[in-house]
């Protein structure tokens, strides 16, 4: 008989008993629904951050900071040094011919975190003539833009579901007084949780003498090498210069690094234990099979598509697992807002990371199958028959 | 009942040899269990661990101390507003600190120090740092205390110099802040990244003129606890219209505020109740399994005059057992492995370790009994009805 054929009608065997091993089988699919749907809920809060600054990281966007700064908000760049780097090469034009670079404040505000009241620093940053061109999608969805001179912001959308007090025609106090919120924005990146302001009437208001950093849009991706070699050659500049995009991966790379650590570590320890909860549930069924199966041996069927249907349904019954923690965490956890303080970003559970998910479970069901299906194609075909 | 009545003190002593005969049964069934139960409970230890962790951190934190920083600029206190804030009524000690950042050899090591003045370590009395070393600082102008963790992470020890290159400016124009290692202080969960300590006033001559008598922080400690979130505001608004605004919080709400705000112990907790929610399904099928196919054996029990109270403690203790042993070697392992992590994982490493006290492994003992217990509810409705005549002949 072909080997295939075989493959099959074991299997086929094997699966139609499933029901009367509910427990063993449900043992497999909780097992690693578990093990995948902890995965992905945790892997969904890189793929919302990396999401989330991908949007922000345009080719065409570089951003200059002081030497040797992780944080924006340590850096400082001298007045003088932020006009070296607007005539600096390499930068897009707008229509009157001024390069479009903008010079960005970053400030924090104290503010209460909606969901427990504990309180937090929401961003401020700054925008100057350039500063709405330098930020893709940036649109206003309420209210108006803040006007120069006078002190007034504008809110990121998400500000507001994050921290009370940042609505729109709420207040927020600044040393000189109050500032209200006269518009909402949007752009569907990391700064829709920020607060922003004029460049130029809030430095002397958070009394900044120098830029936390210089923002700028160059001709073409390509322009990048000359632009950042004309800053980091000039001697009166201690300047990095670096692309949006690997500036962001960047400041999140430490963080980026642990939490893929604990991810995994997590689940591998998780899988660890329904591996053996698998072990345990595939040996169960080839010991309630074990006349079944020496009946199909005395019959003339092989090993290997014994051991092989074994196999096949672990996996299937781990890739069922598999599936409905997915669906778990996809329902629980897509689209979910969240957020480190002013950094808001979205869940996202995505069809790659369903994969990796399924890579495991199949892994785990090999894995935990592997000594059952030999127990199952080897033992003695006599003994098995005769036993009760 | 000549049975209960005459073995019925002896209580579950003997069930025990039944007990056991059981688990033996099926050995490799019965070691799996155990093993998968020992696995979801290492996990569920070192997440109820982190948890105590974070619980510790905040309950820790002195409610009296309030830390001040400024508002807008990082670095732009100056120091004379330490010494009118420790005039203020309700405050006791205040105290200056400033921060260097930089890094050690390759600019991918970041590190730091913290510069202090002598009132910081009366305030801070609970840090590691014994009073002898805090001394040391204030007598050697270039000596630092660093903490064992970052001693091991830069290989050095006492005696060692510690070269910080620092975009703060020195006073002779170089980079490279040059201090030595006097002594090398303990690590505590608070302190999760490890600590430098310095002396503030060699930081200070250290800078140009011009930056000098500036600092980052002023902490303080105030003589009421109940009056701290008071005296924060009343300094915030002291200053609110200086050119120097600054932001005023006590302790215990930084440390409520770590981590953005994000609920690690939540996370921690959905975690540990996946494992949970995967033995809980094993040790169910198990105990069914071994219920089902000793219907008979349980019907000459209730034959011998077992009672149904009996039957049941009987299958509770079967399933109870290795949920049990497992929950207890699990925290064990999720001990011993919160001791051996920090030494493997990367230095700077940014999650604190899980701490372990009894009441982790009460929690896990007390999970344990729950999974135990839910998952013999099935047979053991099914014992109650059991039909004796039925299973004695094998018909069920």
């Amino acid at each position: 008989m072909n080997i295939l054929r075989q493959i099959f009608a074991v299997t086929g065997i094997g699966l139609r008993s499933l029901p009367q091993r509910l427990w063993e089988s449900l043992v497999i699919v909780v097992g690693t629904g578990c093990v995948v749907s902890v995965l992905l809920s945790m892997l969904s809060i890189i793929e919302g951050m990396h999401r989330a600054a991908a949007r922000v990281g345009d080719p065409h966007n570089a951003i200059v900071v002081q030497r040797n700064i992780i944080f924006e908000n340590a850096s400082n760049i001298p007045r003088s040094a932020a006009g070296i780097i607007a005539n600096a090469p390499g930068i897009a034009k707008a229509k009157d011919g001024s390069s479009i670079s903008d010079a960005v404040l970053i400030a924090y505000v104290p503010a209460l975190l909606r969901k427990n009241g504990i309180k937090s620093n929401i961003t401020l940053r700054s925008f100057g003539a350039k500063g709405a061109m330098l930020q893709q999608d940036f649109h206003l969805v309420a209210g108006r833009m803040f006007q120069p001179g006078k002190h007034e912001l504008i809110a990121g959308a998400v500000a507001n579901s994050q921290f009370t007090g940042v609505g729109l025609g709420d207040k927020v106090i600044l040393p000189d007084g109050e500032w209200p919120i006269v518009g909402i924005f949007n752009t569907g990146g990391l700064l829709d949780g920020a607060l922003i302001g004029d460049t130029g009437t809030l430095m002397p208001a958070i009394r900044h003498k120098s830029f936390n950093s210089v923002l700028v849009r160059l001709d073409s991706p390509a322009a990048f090498a000359s632009f950042r070699a004309a800053l980091t050659t000039n001697p009166s500049l201690s300047v990095d210069v670096m692309r949006m995009s690997d500036w962001l991966a960047k400041g999140s790379a430490g963080f980026n690094a642990y939490f893929h650590a604990v991810v995994y570590g997590v689940a591998a320890i998780l899988g660890l234990g329904a591996l053996f909860g698998c072990f345990n549930s595939m040996y169960t069924a080839v010991e309630s099979r074990s006349r079944e199966i020496a009946t199909l041996r005395a019959l003339g069927y092989r090993g290997f598509p014994i051991a092989l249907s074994v196999l096949l349904e672990g996996a299937v019954l781990s890739i069922a697992g598999a599936l409905i923690g997915a669906g778990v965490s996809w329902a629980l956890y897509d689209g979910v807002m969240s957020g480190f303080g002013s950094d808001v970003f979205f869940l996202a559970v995505t069809p790659p990371m369903v994969a990796i998910g399924l890579a495991w479970a199949i892994a785990l069901a090999v894995l935990g199958g592997v000594l059952p299906s030999l127990q199952a194609a080897r033992g003695a075909v006599s003994e098995a028959l005769r036993a009760k | 009942m000549s049975y209960r009545s005459a073995n019925g003190g002896l209580g579950v002593l003997k069930y025990l040899p039944l007990i056991w005969a059981a688990l033996r049964r099926k050995p490799v069934r019965t070691t799996f269990t155990f093993l998968s139960v020992t696995v979801a409970f290492t996990l569920f230890g070192l997440m109820i661990g982190l948890g105590a962790t974070m619980d510790l951190v905040e309950k820790k934190a002195h409610p009296d101390r309030v830390w001040t920083i400024s508002r807008f600029d990082q670095n732009s206190i100056p120091v004379t507003m330490a010494r009118q804030i420790a005039k203020l009524p309700g405050v006791k000690d205040a105290s200056i600190m400033s921060y260097v950042q930089g890094y050690v050899g390759d600019p991918k090591n970041r590190s730091g120090l913290i510069m202090l003045d002598d009132a910081y370590g009366r305030i801070f009395s609970d840090w590691p740092p014994t009073p002898a070393q805090w001394d040391m600082v204030r007598h050697d102008r270039r000596a630092i205390i660093m903490s064992r963790k970052l001693a091991t992470q830069f290989h050095k020890k006492v005696g060692d110099t510690f070269t910080l290159i620092s975009e703060t400016p020195r006073a002779d124009g170089g980079k490279a802040w040059e201090f030595r290692i006097a002594t090398i202080g303990e690590d505590a969960p608070e302190l999760s990244g490890g600590y430098i300590i310095g002396n503030y006033d060699y930081y200070d001559k250290s800078l140009p003129l011009a930056d000098q008598g500036k600092m980052n922080e002023v902490d303080l400690q105030v003589a009421d606890p109940a009056q701290a979130a008071a005296i924060a505001q009343q300094i915030e608004k002291l200053f609110a219209n200086s050119g120097n605004p600054v932001q005023s919080t006590p302790e215990n709400v930084i440390a409520a505020s770590n981590y953005g705000g994000a609920d690690i112990n939540a996370i921690a907790r959905k975690i540990a109740l996946a494992g949970l929610a995967m033995i809980l399904f094993l040790t169910a099928s198990v105990i069914a399994k071994s219920v089902r196919e000793r219907l008979a054996e349980f019907a000459t029990l209730k034959t011998l005059g077992f009672s149904d109270t009996g039957v049941t403690v009987l299958v509770m203790a079967e399933a109870a057992l290795p949920c049990l042993a497992g929950a207890v070697c699990g925290v064990v392992i999720a001990a011993l492995l919160s001791q051996i992590l920090p030494g493997i994982l990367p230095p700077n490493f940014a999650i604190p370790m899980p701490t372990f006290s009894l009441e982790v492994l009460a929690w896990a003992m007390l999970s344990a009994c729950g999974v135990a217990l839910a998952s013999t509810v099935l047979p053991i409705l099914r014992l109650r009805r059991l039909d004796i005549a039925a299973a004695l002949s094998g018909r069920t």
